[in-house]
């Protein structure tokens, strides 16, 4: 299945929007550190201070020559500029505001010798990545096949007949790096350093070479590459503190606690907590300690039961994993279900609200972006871009804004209601059920480029929509989900199927049962409840 | 590029030769038709790399993997099109070229080459076979007049491109007919003559003069063709063959490969040869001094005239029967090739120095005496007691070439040689030492392949186009 290259960042709109992804990261795993890569680019040195200001560990400053050979053509002709420019512009902005000691700047594209090192050191570099040349040196021949499964030397490619033909070994890529050291070794001892910081930003031991008498170079001024701010002696120069990621008041330590015998010993543990929109990426930390113990396989269904009350901050329930099921009753703010990974959400009005649940908006924008697991049930309406970049997960909806299941590549979206304009753009894979009352979805709602509407009809279909409204009303007691049920027969003509055309071309070319999307497991009976009664009343009382 | 998963589908597969017991009784070519649909898969092979080796592998940096995928696709005149734009004649160099495309091509690193020369070949017959090869006179005459010398690869390539490029293009050609060594060298059995006549036909319909039977420099003094023409294009190939000076050279039936195989090509054609001194193998043990292409042609065509027995001789050692690992891919690889000569029979031996030739009282040859050579280090040391006498009535001397003909036009021009004899002229301005005199081929760059000639012949071209014109738009 095709997917979209590059990939467009929709979670991203502004510094805040990074900030809060680099938040997330952190909480799923502290450990991690958590590097931003830049283009290199004209005004690259605002962007890395406000990288630097969102908390991230590394700032990657990406020259223009590099890619990998599953680039387009026009990223690897017409994207960024030489590292060189984009880097010095990084270390001049970063030091100028005294904010190059809490962050690493490392640059990339095509660095091939100890002398590319040098200068990057000294233009303000502390890290440096290399991927091209290593890979050349194990035998890749730069086909520019990588992303066909055909690389012809077993190097970029899962075919066994393929890789067999790779000759590549370890040694080859350590003496590569060896060579890299030991020129980078020559060059310091040559110019009087003996540990890589002393030379980071040194950009004053640069010049330029006079023996270059091409026509192009004339007229070329270097001054504001090799320029050194002037800023007091305490103002850092290189990477010598760490960011504060702001971790210590999160709700998920509170969550963690009362997790333990879940954590431990897998048993059942029920969670009753209040919620407030300070509260941001609840649910992230805590599976990041699911994950830690059991990997992605989780926990069995509903393992950690959290119901919440309130209105949630942002990017509720991010990367919530297998087994953690999260029920709240009022409203979150952005990026909900981000990374979802097999965790349930089940999210409904407070039982005191008067407006009509499926014409307001109850979950914010860019709901399940990434997610690739897990289930998740809104009574209610959500922002724009639900479920973009949806790589797995099932959803329930009585509404969307624009943008739909906008490059949606996997997982099963049902919407109970309205759509806004442009749904399904750019999705190559997953379906969509789209209970289109007005009769106005395909010509005035859908973005038709990449998909096709067709009625539902199979066996396969029909269950699997069955399912999710059935399961949906029992989760949150939707009146909407009730009427659709009772007036199923009627109701079914107007859903309509959203095909991704490639999906269903690869479906017709394969008989991998894998690839059909199954109807998710009915909700666990009642038996959380407390109440023998099979019930949604239950949940709310 | 053809088919993205071609290369994992397909195996490569070559044109068969012909039986041997049935080829050896002919002269025509070896080679067995290849089915289209075969043709088609085989094309399919290319890999579409991100950095086609065969580009630059091809002297001519011919395109290859854009016409692989025509062909692929069945667009044979685009592919004809897109083949033409980089090489004069893909229908001789389909043929005859040891094909330096398929050892850089990129799946030989790990696999079987694309049969790019097979392909090439086919692109070309299908093209003449629809009538879409035709003449293609300029549509405007600049007036200027050049000369060119030679009528070999780099001469034709040469004369074309410049008549294209509107001059008036004579060339003169010391043989009966022009081609240089693709009429008069090569054998017919690899090159039969109707295709070189069928390109010579297409240029004089072009409107290229070809003046045979003279010699330039000496029918036609140096100074009268630098009066008549604006530039002169040198392209006389390297046609000194290096002797062998050991006693009894002077013996008869020690023979030049050069002056044995035309001869061949003359009865072929049922042309008159000279019989007082004609060369034959007939009946004779024959020894060819010298393991190239050359001394292939020479035992190739022994075969066909009934030797009694042929023997090849080579000094150097027997390289490896696979790519030896001083020339690994994309370079040409140094390896035993066995060639449709080889196939058909004759003993190759290695490693063996020519001592002396034997006569009989009279003064024919009737044996050589030679010795076994054992290598170090690049260097050579008769093994001792190795020593063999073998007796022959025919020895072909196949030993390289040393030079163009410095007697006549390149001294009367007084041009400047460099330090192997060639002709000296650079590989960007071609323009001899001598300001409108230009050089290409063999008789520039010392004795190589016809692709390099026909590469060589097209640069130079330009080079003359933009010493008439100040500007050209050919490519090269």
């Amino acid at each position: 299945m095709g997917l979209i290259s590059p990939p467009p960042h929709h979670d991203i709109y502004s510094i805040e929007d990074l900030a809060q992804l680099i938040h997330d990261l952190k909480n799923v795993n502290s450990q991690a550190r958590i590097s931003v890569k830049l283009v290199a680019e004209v005004g690259v040195g605002t962007v890395a201070a406000g990288v630097a200001k969102a908390h991230a560990d590394v700032v990657l400053i990406s020259g223009h020559d590099g890619g990998t050979g599953a680039s387009p053509v026009s990223s690897i002709k017409h994207a960024g500029i030489p590292w060189e420019i984009g880097l010095a512009e990084a270390q001049q902005v970063l030091v100028k505001n005294d904010l190059r000691g809490r962050i690493v700047v490392e640059t990339d594209g095509q660095l091939k010798t100890g002398r590319d090192v040098a200068i990057a050191c000294l233009l303000g570099a502390e890290e440096f990545g290399f991927s091209s040349a290593p890979l050349v040196s194990m035998g890749c021949i730069m086909m520019r096949k990588c992303h066909l499964n055909t690389c012809p030397v077993g190097v970029a490619t899962q075919d066994p007949a393929l890789r067999a033909k790779f000759t590549g070994q370890p040694e080859h890529v350590i003496n590569f790096f060896f060579f890299i050291a030991e020129e980078l070794r020559e060059i310091m001892a040559k110019l009087g350093f003996r540990t890589l910081n002393e030379m980071v930003g040194r950009s004053d031991l640069l010049d330029v070479n006079q023996a270059i008498h091409h026509w192009k170079a004339r007229g070329l001024d270097f001054s504001e590459i090799f320029h050194r701010p002037e800023v007091p002696e305490r103002v850092a120069r290189y990477h010598c503190q760490s960011q504060d990621h702001g971790l210590g008041g999160a709700l998920d330590w509170t969550l963690i606690q009362q997790s333990e015998a879940a954590l431990e010993r897998r048993e059942r543990v029920d969670i009753n907590l209040p919620i407030r929109n300070v509260n941001r990426t609840v649910g992230a930390m805590l599976s990041g300690q699911v994950a830690r113990r059991y990997g992605s396989a989780g926990l069995s269904q509903d393992t950690i039961y959290c119901r919440f009350n309130g209105s949630a901050g942002q990017s509720f329930g991010a990367f919530l994993a297998k087994g953690i099921t999260f029920e709240l009753e009022g409203d979150t703010c952005d990026y909900m279900g981000k990374g979802l990974s097999g965790g349930k959400l089940i999210i409904y009005p407070p039982h005191s609200a008067t407006f009509v649940p499926e014409e307001n908006i109850i979950v914010g924008n860019v709901c399940l972006y990434g997610a690739t697991g897990g289930e998740v049930y809104l009574h209610g309406m959500a922002g724009e871009r639900f479920a973009v970049r949806n790589s797995g997960a099932y959803a329930v909806v009585e509404g969307v804004g624009d943008h739909g299941c906008e490059y949606m590549t996997k997982g099963v979206v049902v919407v109970l209601g309205r759509t806004g304009r442009n749904f399904a753009a750019g999705m190559s894979s997953g379906v969509a059920f789209v209970l289109d009352e007005q009769g106005d979805f395909g010509t005035k709602r859908c973005n038709l480029d990449m998909v096709g509407l067709e009625p539902v009809q199979t066996d396969a279909d029909l269950k699997l929509l069955r399912t999710l409204v059935e399961n949906h009303h029992q989760y949150t007691n939707s009146p909407r989900a009730e009427w659709v049920l009772e007036h199923w027969d009627t109701l079914l003509p107007k859903f309509v199927k959203v095909m991704p055309k490639e999906y269903r071309e690869v479906l017709e070319k394969s008989d991998k049962s894998g690839l059909f999307l199954p109807a998710p497991p009915p909700p666990v009976a009642a038996h959380h409840l407390g109440s023998g009664d099979a019930g949604v009343h239950a949940i709310h009382g | 590029m053809g088919k993205v998963t071609g290369f994992m589908e397909y195996t490569r597969e070559t044109p068969a030769r012909r039986p041997v017991e049935a080829r050896v009784h002919d002269w025509f070519e070896v080679y067995q038709p290849f089915p289209e649909e075969k043709l088609k898969t085989q094309a399919a092979r290319c890999m579409d790399c991100g950095i086609p080796f065969c580009h630059t592998g091809c002297p001519l940096n011919n395109i290859i993997p854009d016409w692989n995928d025509l062909v692929y696709r069945g667009r044979w005149q685009d592919a004809l099109q897109m083949l033409h734009a980089t090489n004069n004649f893909p229908d001789f160099t389909g043929r005859i070229c040891p094909a330096p495309c398929e050892a850089a091509c990129v799946l030989g690193i790990n696999d079987d080459p694309v049969t790019i020369k097979n392909i090439e070949k086919t692109i070309a017959e299908r093209g003449f076979e629809a009538g879409l090869i035709r003449p293609e006179p300029p549509q405007v005459r600049t007036g200027k007049k050049v000369a060119v010398i030679g009528s070999g690869p780099a001469g034709l390539a040469a004369a074309q491109q410049l008549n294209r490029a509107g001059h008036t293009v004579t060339v003169f050609e010391k043989s009966d007919r022009p081609g240089g060594l693709l009429m008069y060298g090569i054998p017919d059995f690899k090159l039969e003559k109707w295709v070189v006549q069928r390109r010579l036909d297409q240029m004089t319909a072009e409107g290229v003069e070809f003046r045979c039977g003279v010699v330039a420099g000496v029918d036609v003094p140096a100074d009268k063709l630098r009066a008549e023409f604006d530039a002169i294009c040198i392209c006389t190939g390297s046609t000194r063959p290096r002797d062998l000076p050991v006693p009894g050279r002077e013996l008869r039936g020690i023979e030049f490969a050069m002056d044995f195989l035309p001869q061949q090509n003359r009865r072929v054609s049922n042309l008159p040869v000279d019989t007082a001194a004609e060369i034959k193998a007939t009946g004779k043990r024959v020894v060819i001094i010298g393991g190239g292409d050359t001394g292939a042609d020479c035992l190739g065509t022994s075969h066909r005239q009934e030797a009694r027995s042929i023997h090849q001789f080579e000094l150097l050692p027997q390289p490896p029967p696979t790519r030896s690992s001083t020339t690994p891919w994309p370079l040409w690889p140094m390896q035993l090739r066995t060639e449709s000569s080889h196939e058909e029979g004759g003993i190759r031996e290695w490693s063996v120095n020519t001592r002396r030739f034997i006569g009989d009282e009279r003064g024919n040859l009737k044996a050589l005496e030679g010795v076994r050579l054992e290598w170090t280090g690049g260097k050579f040391k008769e093994i001792p007691g190795s020593e063999f006498v073998l007796e022959t009535e025919l020895v072909l001397l196949a030993m390289g070439f040393l030079g163009p003909v410095q007697e006549g036009l390149v001294k009367d021009l007084g041009l400047a040689l460099d330090e192997r004899q060639n002709i000296k002229a650079d590989q960007k301005t071609y323009m001899s030492s001598v300001p409108g005199v230009f050089a290409a081929g063999d008789a520039r760059r010392g004795q190589s392949l016809v692709v390099w000639a026909l590469a060589e012949g097209r640069k130079a071209a330009r080079a003359v186009d933009q010493y008439l014109m100040g500007s050209s738009k050919l490519p090269g």
